[in-house]
């Protein structure tokens, strides 16, 4: 056994030193977690807020439109730039991609805690965006021309576009980091061919981080510079097009939403594995499915502007591109399956959720395949039908994948065992939220309910009642995972440096429990298995 | 994962050795990162000219074409009703409107239309005008031979002028399955300010030069008689 005791150099800076001055691959990925649940309870409250006010139709409690489209801006930017990559990139790879390549920290650890101030500072100044001068209502897109200075003429739009280019800035530093660390420093004898797919899923997102988020602090620029310095790339009174902001934006925006999915498919994939005590079946399919995936990504992402105006053939090969990609994601839930078939398997929390993951992806896919279609999108473009789609297939999977990742890892994380009972129960009220506050979405959607608006025709009633309902068993479920994690932190129940079996066989689980301030100290030596 | 718990060997000297030799190499990894986002957000703003071009040579988002007429006998059989619309960016403070709201004509046939503009402030003031077709889909199909849009437009104070623009539909709009049923095209121009208001000045210049030599040649005119 190598559960090697660093206990006497586990000298650390103590005090809030510890903490802001951090350069420990594990306070900073402790410090990204914290931080995505704190963004997850500002997200999830203006969730909370419009599924209230959509609860029945007319206008209830949110008396100012532009509140609500505040809301919306605000929820869509806190998810996905401050709960879901934080959670998975921030949080979960900075502390497994050393503990699983067996290295002891990121390759540069004083970049690292720059990259999470970086999105500290970003929250915050997106969190003012929503408060002055009415607030930034333009969704997450910011399609001008109504993020032109026209229509949001005071600076809620300008706060807004610099916390997102510190945010960029975070992401790409922190990209860069990854990528150094996983090409330079894994352990001797993990070719690439032999990393974890969490590891791979790591990798693949950093990429794509470093290629996509450029383009989106490009356009950003351009964007501050046409509302406020006079430039015309995006006004068609001043030689511009709006258009290309759609072109630039969904260049990094279709990228984007495989940058919160891919952590998720690492992460499930380890599950699975665990907790069927199988290898991964058809472990290369699935890291090059990812792979394939990440490279198609960039070349689809005229599918979230189909209503613009395309020719007949422009829609034709975005249509059949858009539906490859169903190819790869194929491969890895039939690998996910065939892994699971025949395997000894253990229904612990994090396999619940790495199941419900599976089939909350299957149902999104779906949908995504339908929405592919160029004719079809035409009538369903902009309505709750893609809004489902699209909480199913990233939103919901991402929350369920950072769930999975939670429990399978917070042994490791605090050294403390969560009480598997009240998982269980988390899942199952989670579970039902979700797909009793998003599956109506669909019907409503399909029917004709435009997405983004305060107010509905009656005709809509009974599934947004459905809707919000399931939400607020949604919420119920949030507030148990707070509670899983107060009892977890103050019980005395030891978790094991491996606590789930001969599956675990990832480098992390051959560390202590919690894993010490210092890990791979000694560098573990992985000795390529004999050729069978 | 297959990767099965192995005896740690323990060589601190190479440890040492190795990571300063990674961290070099770490730096190099950075760099060339470093490098790549670098090239993405120039690719970011070289999109903007690029897309441009793209546009002018594939037609898109309706960008029409400059040609010189040659319909080679050709005339389609349908008449196509070309509409055509005036805007002005708000900054700029000039009237400007078609003289005429539609010519129908048939494909391969060429036709000229006029725009007025006048400039209702006190200065000159250099204008540059955008224009595309709607739908979309027709812009590579129609063809402007001369127009205003081409060169920039210089207005004098109070100044009104009519301004042409000639063109023709090409006929093989009525052979592309995606455009034979077609059967009203709306040419859209918008003025705006151009960036490069030089020519005003060349212009006051000139005007200050003219009058100069005016005035010279008023006064020789008053010694002559005298």
């Amino acid at each position: 056994m190598s559960n090697i005791t660093h206990d006497h150099h586990d000298h650390r800076p103590s005090g809030w030193k510890r903490w802001a001055y951090s350069t420990n691959h594990k306070d900073i990925g402790t410090m990204y977690l914290v931080l995505s649940m704190f963004a997850a309870i500002i997200g999830g409250a203006a969730s909370m807020l419009m599924r209230a006010e959509l609860h029945e139709p007319g206008i209830q409690f949110i008396t100012d439109p532009q509140f609500y489209n505040v809301l919306v801006t605000a929820h869509g930017f806190i998810m996905v730039f401050f709960v879901v990559m934080p959670a998975l990139i921030g949080g979960f790879g900075n502390w497994f991609i050393p503990l699983m390549i067996g290295t002891p920290d990121m390759a540069f650890p004083r970049m690292n805690n720059v990259s999470f101030w970086l999105v500290a500072a970003a929250l915050i100044l997106l969190v003012i965006a929503g408060f002055i001068d009415g607030g930034a209502g333009t969704g997450w897109t910011v399609y001008p021309p109504l993020s032109s200075a026209d229509y949001h003429p005071g600076m809620a739009v300008d706060f807004g576009i610099l916390a997102l280019h510190l945010a960029g800035a975070s992401s790409i530093l922190g990209a860069i980091n990854f990528i150094t660390t996983i090409i330079n420093m894994r352990a001797p004898g993990m070719t690439f061919h032999r990393m974890p797919l969490f590891i791979w899923a790591m990798l693949l997102t950093a990429f794509l981080l470093l290629l996509a988020i450029p383009v989106l602090a490009g356009a950003l620029t351009m964007l501050l510079t046409d509302r406020n310095f006079g430039t015309a790339f995006f006004a068609p009174d001043g030689g511009g097009d709006p258009v290309l902001w759609q072109h630039l934006f969904w260049f990094f925006g279709h990228p984007e939403v495989y940058i919160m999915i891919l952590p998720a498919f690492g992460i499930i994939s380890e599950i699975v594995s665990t907790f069927s005590k199988k290898p991964i079946f058809g472990y290369l399919g699935m890291a090059y499915a990812m792979t394939s995936i990440g490279v198609v990504g960039f070349v689809v992402w005229a599918h979230h502007m189909y209503t613009m105006g395309f020719n007949v053939e422009t829609r034709a090969y975005f249509t059949l591109a858009t539906m490859v990609i169903a190819v790869p994601t194929g491969i890895k839930i039939f690998s996910w399956l065939a892994t699971m078939w025949g395997g000894s398997i253990k229904f612990d929390t994090p396999m619940l959720y790495s199941m419900g993951f599976i089939f909350l992806f299957v149902v999104g896919g779906v949908t995504g395949v339908t929405l592919a279609n160029a004719g079809v999108d035409m009538a369903f473009h902009d309505t709750y039908f893609v809004v489902a789609h699209f909480h199913y297939v990233l939103s919901i999977s991402a929350l369920f994948s950072m769930y999975a990742g939670f429990y399978y890892w917070f042994g490791k994380m605090s050294g403390k065992r969560y009480p598997e009972w009240l998982g269980r129960l988390q899942f199952w009220v989670t579970f039902v939220g979700v797909n009793l506050l998003f599956f109506p979405q669909h019907f409503a959607g399909m029917a004709g309910m435009p997405r983004r608006i305060i107010d509905y025709p009656d005709a809509y009633a009974g599934w947004n009642m459905i809707s919000s309902w399931g939400a607020y068993i949604s919420a119920v479920g949030g507030i148990l995972f707070f509670v899983v994690l107060y009892k977890t932190l103050t019980s005395n129940v030891k978790a094991e440096a491996n606590e789930w079996g001969v599956g675990a066989t990832t480098l992390e689980w051959t560390v202590d429990s919690p894993a010490p301030f210092h890990t791979h100290e000694v560098t573990p030596n992985i000795i390529p298995e004999p050729a069978e | 994962m297959e990767l099965k718990k192995q005896k740690s060997t323990t060589r601190v000297g190479d440890g040492v050795v190795n990571m300063r030799k990674k961290s070099s190499r770490n730096g190099l990894t950075a760099v060339v990162l470093g490098f790549l986002v670098f090239s993405m957000i120039g690719l970011a703003y070289a999109s903007e000219p690029l897309y441009r071009i793209f546009c002018q040579v594939t037609g898109y988002g309706g960008t029409t074409r400059i040609a010189v007429f040659d319909n080679k006998g050709l005339v389609a059989k349908n008449s196509i009703t070309v509409r055509f619309d005036a805007n002005v960016n708000k900054l700029l403070p000039w009237r400007f409107k078609p003289m005429q709201n539609k010519i129908t004509l048939r494909p391969g046939e060429q036709a000229i239309a006029f725009y007025e503009a006048t400039n209702v402030s006190d200065k000159p003031i250099v204008g540059t005008a955008v224009f595309n077709v709607a739908p979309f889909k027709v812009g590579e199909y129609f063809n402007k031979i001369e127009c205003f849009c081409f060169t920039e437009q210089i207005l004098l104070p109070g100044q009104t002028v009519q301004m042409p623009v000639t063109f023709f539909v090409d006929s093989s709009i009525a052979e592309d399955r995606n455009t034979k049923e077609v059967s009203t095209i709306t040419l859209s121009y918008t003025f705006y300010a151009s960036d490069d208001q030089s020519e005003v000045e060349n212009l006051s210049r000139t005007s200050l030069e003219i009058k100069k030599s005016v005035d010279s040649l008023r006064r020789t005119q008053i010694i002559q008689p005298g």
